[in-house]
């Protein structure tokens, strides 16, 4: 028989029972719609996620304090930020490394923050004016923290455009005066939004100094962040970084650290192992669906052959070989699964649509997806339909013949 | 194709067929010998359970005998395998069944073109043939049909049509009036009157000695042995 013909006797029968045909793609509809949804849906959210980071700049290194690995056996792991052991002085020592084109000592804490008959609880940060250059915010009015303001303690604040945004404050509050933790400060600016949905624009931010007086009362801060003059140095500086801790600590080279030291590549590199996973996780489930909807075609399939025994009778007595009969009955499995599968392709990619519309990370479209999809469901036809097409050519024809 | 006039089409020697059920054997044909020339009209006659089924089968190509040979037009049916019963079945082998046996939800037109596209003749052609076949048999209103919508009669001429139309060298009709009303099934036997006019080999099994009256020449079957052949 020629493909042509074996195509066109499948596409007749798959259009006489169309309701059947329906239900029997509907397994198939529906897991390869799944696993093109969620791969994208994966995909998105990595993108996302990356694109989140990117805008943090990629000359940021993060210097906290605690253990970040254990280099030889017995050393006990801090969690990731509860130690002490930065201080301002070190952020002063890394200020003055090569390479290095600003620092951001931090010192984190939260506090009822009122403005007018407003309020709300708030992250309180403490820093220096070097934040601005290395977590890449500009000024969206009025101006940044100044030297002069860590250095004389003062009580002025610059809030990011959320807490504006909850507090109701505007271009003409500045020079206003909120209060943190019952303490009044002057507004000195808002800062332009980072955009997404991320926690960065809700912040208040007060000098180093200031927060040192008036809330924690040490000399500790709890995250340093340097931005090094360009990408590429980000290893030297972070080697400088390290050596010079350890010498200011006391701690010999090779020992156990009492401080981390992060980088955005390294949160990129995490970020895209969790997403593979994430990937390979979801579309393993996808692909149970898949599955189940393979074995749909089988049952379907095997029935028909019960069905249309005696067609195959027929067939074979006008000169059918088995070979006619199991390329007929695989073909029309095929079908089933190709079209199943290109349907779900298409709804797969309107549900990928809309989940990054409403998630942010808008249309992320992988080519490969689709045509794994296909393949996968191509497989499908193939796996579940050469059982019931095999029955079909091993029919007997006197016995299919005699069949009622 | 068909051999010429005189030729032989069908030959058995010593054709028997077993069915093996496990613990007994069930003879259904034993030592059957036979022989048709090329443009005989031949009834195999029998009462159910004489081996009639056993022996279309054989004819037909569609299952092997147990023992002896059987040539049908120049070919040694006994060695073939399944592939090769499908090819002789295919080239040689009109079959008219009782119940029509045509495809269904499939339009005249396609039904009796389906034995060329296993021949794989190219669809135009085989559309083309069909048409001429079922226009032969008084059918060319009726082409795109499908079987729910004739009737029995015109039903069993699509039947007709369908084994005509690869041009074999034999036409095996098994019971072909047995589901048809007798003005139908007269037609019928008409039909196949002028097909053996025409030229061709017509062999046809029924349990109706009237029916049987309709060939040249009756064979009589019964517990599976043929009774001594009886001239028409």
């Amino acid at each position: 028989m020629k493909p042509r013909d074996l195509v066109r006797l499948a596409l007749s029968r798959l259009s006489t029972g169309k309701l059947r045909t329906a239900l029997t793609m509907l397994g198939v509809i529906i897991g390869v719609a799944s696993v093109v949804a969620l791969v994208s849906v994966a995909q998105g959210a990595t993108k996302g996620i990356s694109d989140r980071l990117q805008s943090l700049g990629t000359n940021l290194l993060t210097v906290n304090p605690g253990f970040s690995r254990t280099s030889g056996g017995g050393a006990t792991r801090g969690a990731f930020g509860s130690a002490t052991t930065l201080t301002l002085d070190d952020a002063t020592a890394i200020g003055k490394l090569d390479g290095v084109a600003a620092t951001a000592p931090q010192l984190t804490t939260n506090k009822l923050v009122i403005a007018g008959t407003l309020n709300e609880t708030a992250r309180i940060v403490g820093t220096t004016p070097g934040y601005l250059q290395v977590y890449a915010y500009d000024m969206w009015t009025g101006s940044f923290l100044s030297g002069a303001s860590v250095d004389h303690n003062l009580r002025v604040a610059v809030i990011g455009s959320t807490t504006a945004t909850n507090l109701s404050l505007d271009a003409s509050s500045i020079g206003a005066t909120i209060y943190i933790g019952g303490l009044p400060f002057q507004l000195t600016g808002i800062l332009q939004a980072k955009g997404g949905t991320s926690t960065q624009d809700d912040q208040v931010l007060i000098p180093l100094s200031t927060a040192h007086e008036l809330f924690v009362g040490s000399n500790s801060v709890s995250t340093i962040g340097v931005s090094a003059v360009s990408p590429d140095q980000i290893d030297v500086v972070s080697a400088e970084i390290t050596t010079t801790l350890e010498q200011r600590h006391g701690i010999a080279s090779g020992g156990v650290d009492d401080f981390s030291i992060s980088n955005q590549a390294q949160l990129l590199g995490t970020v895209s192992s969790v997403s593979d996973v994430l990937t390979f996780l979801l579309a393993g489930i996808a692909s149970i669906s898949l599955l189940v909807g393979g074995i749909g075609i089988m049952n379907i399939m095997l029935v028909s052959v019960r069905e249309r025994t005696r067609e195959i009778g027929i067939r074979k007595a006008i000169g059918a070989r088995g070979r006619d009969i199991l390329a007929q009955f695989l073909v029309e499995a095929l079908a089933l699964s190709l079209a199943g599968g290109l349907i779900g392709i298409a709804l797969g990619m309107v549900a990928d649509f809309a989940i990054g519309t409403y998630a942010g990370w808008g249309f992320v479209f992988n080519p490969a997806t689709p045509l794994v999809a296909v393949a996968f469901s191509l497989i499908v036809g193939i796996v579940f339909g050469v059982w019931p097409a095999s029955q079909a050519a091993r029919l007997d024809p006197v016995v299919a013949l005699r069949y009622e | 194709m068909s051999g010429a006039i005189g030729g032989t089409i069908i030959k058995l020697q010593n054709v028997s067929r077993i069915y093996d059920t496990g613990r007994i054997q069930v003879p259904a044909l034993l030592d059957v010998n036979m022989r048709v020339t090329s443009g005989e009209f031949v009834a195999i006659v029998g009462p159910s359970g004489s081996g009639k089924s056993t022996m279309m089968n054989i004819l037909g190509c569609l299952d092997r005998p147990s023992e002896g040979r059987y040539i049908l037009d120049g070919q040694a049916v006994d060695e073939l395998d399944d592939d090769g019963l499908a090819r002789i079945r295919s080239r040689s082998i009109g079959f008219v069944f009782q119940s029509y046996n045509l495809l269904p939800r499939t339009s005249a037109l396609e039904n009796v073109a389906a034995p060329l596209m296993y021949q794989g003749v190219p669809r135009k052609e085989r559309l083309q043939r069909a048409e001429r076949a079922l226009e032969r048999l008084g059918l060319a209103d009726r082409l795109h049909h499908e079987p729910s919508e004739l009737s029995g009669g015109q039903q069993q001429r699509v039947g007709i049509a369908r084994a005509l139309v690869t041009e074999p060298a034999l036409i095996l009709a098994d019971e072909p009036t047995g589901n048809l009303d007798s003005h139908s099934g007269a037609e019928v036997l008409e039909l196949f009157h002028d097909l053996n006019a025409l030229g061709r080999t017509i062999v046809l099994i029924t349990h109706d000695v009237e029916v049987a009256a309709a060939a040249d020449r009756a064979v009589h079957l019964r517990d599976g042995r043929l009774q001594d052949a009886v001239p028409a």
